[in-house]
C-alpha cells in the first residue's frame, strides 16, 4: 500500500493524513513532510504544489528532514562579527547553504522570505550552489530567519564568508568569461575575413584583410590563451608534459608564421582555425569546471558550523542555556535531548538512555548508557535526556582523531595522470620527431626556408584540438547527468578510477541498511491480528525506547480499536506491562504475553534497504569484487552476510576505523562507499570514496562523490555510467588521433594549406561532439530526465 | 565595392562596442550566476497572473 507523498513524492510507506471533518489531506511520508505542508498552506503559500507539479523536471529527492534545532547561537555578537559582512546598502548580510535545494519551487518560497518573515530585507538564492544570501533591516535576527528555513524544510548551514577566497573565485571565473567572450568574438569575426581570402579576395583587399586578422588573432593568442600557457609552463617546469604544451606549440608557431607572413606579404595564416580553438577549447573547460563546482565544493564544506546547540548549565545556578558547539569547554556540564548528537567526549552524570553508535563504530544495536558511563562524541543520543561532564573536545576526543587521519588519507590520496595527459607525452615526442624529418626531408630537396615552413605548418596543423576537447566534453555530459540525478562528483578523475575499480568495500549500517530499527519479523502464537496490534500500540504508545517506536510505526498501518488501559508501568531494561480488561499484558523480550502466556513473537532489526540485495548483484554482474566491511559485532554482520548470499570472504566484522582504512590500503583500485564516521578514514584512503546519503559531515568531507538520493543503486548507475564514459573518450580520441594522422599524411605531401586545416579542425571536433552524444546510450537510458 | 571601406571600419566598431559592453557586465557581475536568474524569470510571470497583490518590481 505504497503511495506518493503529496509534499515530497517520496513512498509513503506509512502514510499520514490531516483529517479534517469529512475532508482527508495526504498521504504524506512523514510527519515532517506534514508539518511543512501545513506550514506553507497558512503562510499562504500554497502555489508552491501549484508550481512543483509543473515542473516535469522536480526530482524525487525530499528536503531534508526536520529537527527542532534552536538557532539562537545566530545573534550572538562574537558569532554575528564573524560570520556577516555588510552589503551595499550597509545591511547585515549573511549567507548559508542549504540543504535540500532542489527545484524551482525551493527557489520560489526562499525568495518570499521577506514576505512573510518581518525584517528581512532580501533573500537571494544561488541555486547552483544551493546558498542563500539573507540580507536583515535592522529589527531582524538571523536566528529567526534559520528558524524559519528549518521549519520549511531546508536545514540552513550558516558560511563563514572567507572574503578573500570568495573574491578569488569570483575573480577568476569572471576573467574566464572574458577570455571566452573575446575568443569567440574575435575568432567569428576572424571567420568572415578568412572566407573572403579563401573565396580568393583581389591582392588589396587581400592584404587589408589579412592584415585584419592579425589584429584579431593577436588578443585571443596572448589573453585568451594565456591559460594555456600558463598551463604548459607549469607542466614543463615540473618536468612532465600535459596536452596544453602542444597547443600553446601550435598556438606560438602560427602566431610567428602569420606575423612573419604579414611582414613578407604573404596572404596565408592559420589563424581562423587557431582562434576557433582557443575558443572551443576554453568553453569546454569552463563548462566542466562550472559543472564541478555544482553542490557543495570541498572548500565550502570547511567553513561549516559544525553541529547543532547544546544546552549547558551555567556555573553559577542550575538553569541551562542554550550554546553553540564551538564554545564547549572541558567541565562544562551538558544536557542532551533525544536525537541530539554528542559534542564532546565525557561521562554521564545523570539519566539512562540508549545511543546510537552506529555513526562511530558501526555498531547496529543500541547501547544502554547509564550515570558513569563514557560518551563520545558523534554519536547520538536516542531515548531519554542525559546530563554529561565534558572530558575532552575537539581534536582531543574520538571523533578529533578521526578527523585527523582523515586528513592524513587525503594527504596520501594518489592523484593520476588523466588520460589525455598520459596520451599528449607521446604526442608531443611524435609531432616534434615528425616535423624534424619533414625539415630534414625539405632540406634534402633543396630549400631551407619552404623546409622550415613545412616543418612549422606541420607543428600547428597537428595541434590536439579535437584530443583536447574529447575528454571535457564527455565529462561534461556525465557529470551534468549525474549533478541532476542527485550524485555530486567532487573531481572528473573520480570516473576514470571508477571506471577501473576492482573491489568494491561496503559500510553496512546505514549504507547496507537503513540504520533505523524496524520490525522485521511479526510471529502471531494465538490470539487475533485485530487485538495483539491493538494491546501493543496502546502499551508502546507514549515509549520512547526504540524497540517501541518500531513498534508503534509497524502497528501504524494496521487496524486497531480502542482498549481501556490500567496501571501502564515501563521498566527500563525490562519491558512493558499493562492492565487490559483484567487481563495483564507485557512486552519484553522481543515477546508479547498475556498473563505470562506467550502471544506473540517479533524480531527488531536495522533491516536492509530494499535495494541492497539488488544492488550486490549488479555489482557482482560486473565482474567487481565486493567487501562488506563492517564495525558491528559478527551476529549482525552474519545475518546480513546471508540474506545477502556473501561469500565468507566477501564480508569482516568488528572494525575499528582504521581497520577499515588498513583493509583499502592494502588493495589497488579500491571504492570505499561509507556514511559515518567510523568509514571516514576508509573512504579518504580508497581511490574513491563515496558518501551515501545522510552521511556525516565527516564523511562527506572524506569522500569523492556524495549521493543525495538513498540506497546504493546510485553507485551501480555511476560504475556502469563511469565505464561507459571511458569508453566513450577512448573512442575519442581515437577519432582525434585519426584526423591529426591525415594532417600529417598532408604535411607530407605537402598539400596541407591554411583552408584544408580550417576543414579538418572543426570537422575532427564535429566528430568527437556526435560521437559523445550517439556514444552514451547508458547515460541516456538509465538516467533519463 | 568602395562601399566596404566604410562597411568595414563600420563592422569593426560594432564589434569592438558589443566586446566592451561584454567586458564591462562581466566586471560588473551579471555573469556571476548563470542559472538562478533564468528560473526566477519563469516565476515572477506566474506570481503576477496569481496574485495581483505583487508590486512591480519586487522580488
Amino acid at each position: 500500500m505504497s503511495s506518493l507523498c503529496i509534499h515530497c513524492n517520496q513512498d509513503a510507506p506509512v502514510p499520514f493524513f490531516i483529517v479534517e471533518s469529512v475532508n482527508k489531506t495526504g498521504p504524506f511520508c512523514c510527519q515532517g513532510c506534514l508539518t511543512v505542508y501545513n506550514v506553507i498552506n497558512l503562510k499562504g503559500l500554497s502555489e508552491y504544489y501549484n508550481i512543483k507539479n509543473n515542473i516535469s523536471e522536480f526530482r524525487k529527492r525530499a528536503p531534508v528532514q526536520l529537527n527542532e534545532n534552536q538557532y539562537s547561537y545566530l545573534d550572538d555578537e562574537d558569532f554575528l562579527l564573524e560570520y556577516t559582512y555588510t552589503s551595499y546598502s550597509s545591511l547585515p548580510t549573511m549567507e548559508f547553504y542549504l540543504e535540500g535545494i532542489h527545484c524551482l519551487a525551493c527557489l520560489w518560497i526562499i525568495e518570499k522570505l521577506p514576505e512573510f518573515v518581518s525584517g528581512v530585507h532580501s533573500s537571494k538564492l544561488d541555486i547552483g550552489r544551493s546558498v542563500v544570501t539573507v540580507t536583515l533591516n535592522e529589527n531582524g535576527s538571523f536566528s529567526k530567519v534559520a528558524q524559519e528555513f528549518n521549519t520549511l524544510g531546508y536545514r540552513p548551514h550558516p558560511l563563514k564568508l572567507n572574503q578573500e577566497s570568495s573574491e578569488l573565485k569570483i575573480q577568476e571565473n569572471r576573467s574566464m568569461l572574458m577570455r571566452i567572450g573575446i575568443a569567440g568574438a574575435a575568432s567569428g569575426n576572424i571567420m568572415l575575413y578568412a572566407v573572403s581570402l579563401y573565396a580568393g579576395a583581389d591582392a588589396t583587399y587581400a592584404s587589408v584583410f589579412n592584415a585584419l586578422t592579425v589584429i584579431f588573432a593577436l588578443p585571443v593568442l596572448t589573453y585568451s590563451a594565456y591559460p594555456f600557457y600558463r598551463n604548459s609552463y607549469l607542466a614543463i617546469k615540473n618536468k612532465t608534459l600535459s596536452i596544453d604544451v602542444p597547443i600553446s606549440m601550435a598556438l606560438i608557431m602560427g602566431a610567428i608564421m602569420g606575423i612573419y607572413n604579414l611582414v613578407i606579404g604573404i596572404t596565408e595564416n592559420y589563424f581562423d582555425s587557431l582562434t576557433a580553438l582557443v575558443f572551443l577549447l576554453l568553453i569546454s573547460r569552463y563548462f566542466l569546471k562550472l559543472i564541478q563546482e555544482k553542490g557543495l565544493s570541498t572548500t565550502d564544506m570547511h567553513f561549516f558550523y559544525q553541529g547543532e546547540n547544546i544546552l549547558k548549565m551555567s556555573e553559577s545556578n542550575d538553569n541551562f542555556s542554550v550554546i553553540h558547539p564551538k564554545s564547549i569547554r572541558v567541565n562544562d556540564i551538558l544536557k542532551i535531548q533525544p536525537n541530539q548528537i554528542i559534542p564532546a567526549d565525557g561521562e554521564i552524570i545523570s539519566g539512562n538512555s540508549y545511543l546510537n553508535n552506529s555513526l562511530l563504530s558501526g555498531e547496529s544495536q543500541l547501547q544502554k548508557v547509564l550515570p558513569g558511563d563514557k560518551i563520545y562524541s558523534g554519536t547520538m543520543n536516542v531515548s531519554d535526556e542525559i546530563i554529561f561532564k565534558v572530558n575532552s573536545v575537539n581534536k582531543n576526543t574520538r571523533l578529533g582523531s578521526i578527523l585527523k587521519s582523515v586528513e592524513d588519507g587525503w594527504g596520501q590520496k594518489s592523484k593520476i595522470v588523466d588520460l589525455t595527459n598520459k596520451v599528449s607525452k607521446y604526442f608531443v615526442a611524435v609531432v616534434l620527431v615528425l616535423a624534424v624529418i619533414l625539415f630534414i626531408k625539405g632540406l634534402y630537396q633543396g630549400n631551407a626556408v619552404t623546409a622550415f615552413e613545412h616543418a612549422l605548418t606541420l607543428l600547428i596543423v597537428t595541434c590536439p584540438c579535437a584530443l583536447a576537447i574529447a575528454t571535457p566534453l564527455t565529462f561534461i555530459r556525465t557529470l551534468s547527468k549525474s549533478a541532476q540525478k542527485g550524485i555530486v562528483i567532487k573531481d572528473d578523475a573520480v570516473i576514470e578510477k571508477l571506471s577501473s575499480a576492482e573491489i568494491i568495500f561496503i559500510d553496512k549500517t546505514g549504507t547496507l541498511t537503513e540504520n533505523k530499527m524496524r520490525v522485521t519479523e511479526f510471529n502471531i502464537i494465538s490470539s487475533s491480528q485485530l487485538l495483539i496490534y491493538s494491546i501493543i500500540t496502546k502499551l508502546e504508545k507514549n515509549s520512547r525506547h526504540p524497540v517501541a517506536r518500531a513498534l508503534v510505526e509497524f502497528c501504524a498501518d494496521k487496524n486497531t480499536i480502542e482498549l481501556p488501559i490500567e496501571d501502564l508501568k515501563e521498566v527500563a531494561g525490562v519491558g512493558i506491562s499493562a492492565n487490559i480488561n483484567g487481563n495483564f499484558y507485557e512486552i519484553k523480550n522481543y515477546s508479547l504475553f498475556e498473563n505470562n502466556n506467550l502471544l506473540a513473537k517479533f524480531k527488531v532489526q536495522d533491516s536492509l534497504r530494499k535495494d541492497s540485495n539488488e544492488a550486490i548483484n549488479k555489482l557482482r554482474f560486473l565482474d567487481i569484487n565486493l567487501k562488506v566491511l563492517s564495525g558491528d559485532k559478527k551476529e549482525y554482520m552474519e545475518e546480513v552476510a546471508s540474506s545477502l548470499d556473501l561469500m565468507k570472504y566477501e564480508y569482516a566484522y568488528e572494525l575499528s576505523p582504521e581497520d577499515k582504512a588498513g583493509i583499502i590500503k592494502a588493495s589497488k583500485n579500491t571504492v570505499m562507499i561509507g556514511d559515518g564516521a567510523n568509514d571516514s578514514i576508509a573512504l579518504s584512503y580508497a581511490d574513491t570514496g563515496i558518501a551515501v546519503h545522510g552521511a556525516m559531515d565527516i564523511s562527506l568531507r572524506a569522500a569523492d562523490v556524495y549521493l543525495n538520493l538513498p540506497g546504493m543503486s546510485p553507485v551501480v548507475d555511476l560504475v556502469v555510467i563511469a565505464k561507459e564514459t571511458m569508453k566513450v573518450v577512448h573512442r575519442n580520441l581515437f577519432l582525434s588521433l585519426f584526423y591529426n594522422g591525415i594532417s600529417v599524411y598532408l604535411a607530407f605531401t605537402g598539400r596541407i594549406s591554411p583552408l584544408s586545416a580550417a576543414v579538418i579542425m572543426p570537422l575532427s571536433s564535429l566528430t568527437v561532439l556526435v560521437s559523445t552524444i550517439v556514444g552514451t546510450k547508458e547515460l541516456r537510458t538509465k538516467w533519463k530526465s | 565595392m568602395e562601399i566596404i571601406i566604410i562597411l568595414i571600419p563600420l563592422a569593426l566598431l560594432l564589434a569592438a562596442f558589443f566586446i566592451a559592453g561584454f567586458v564591462w557586465m562581466t566586471k560588473k557581475g551579471q555573469y556571476d550566476d548563470l542559472e538562478t536568474p533564468g528560473m526566477r524569470m519563469l516565476l515572477e510571470d506566474k506570481i503576477i497572473n496569481s496574485d495581483k497583490q505583487t508590486q512591480k518590481g519586487e522580488l
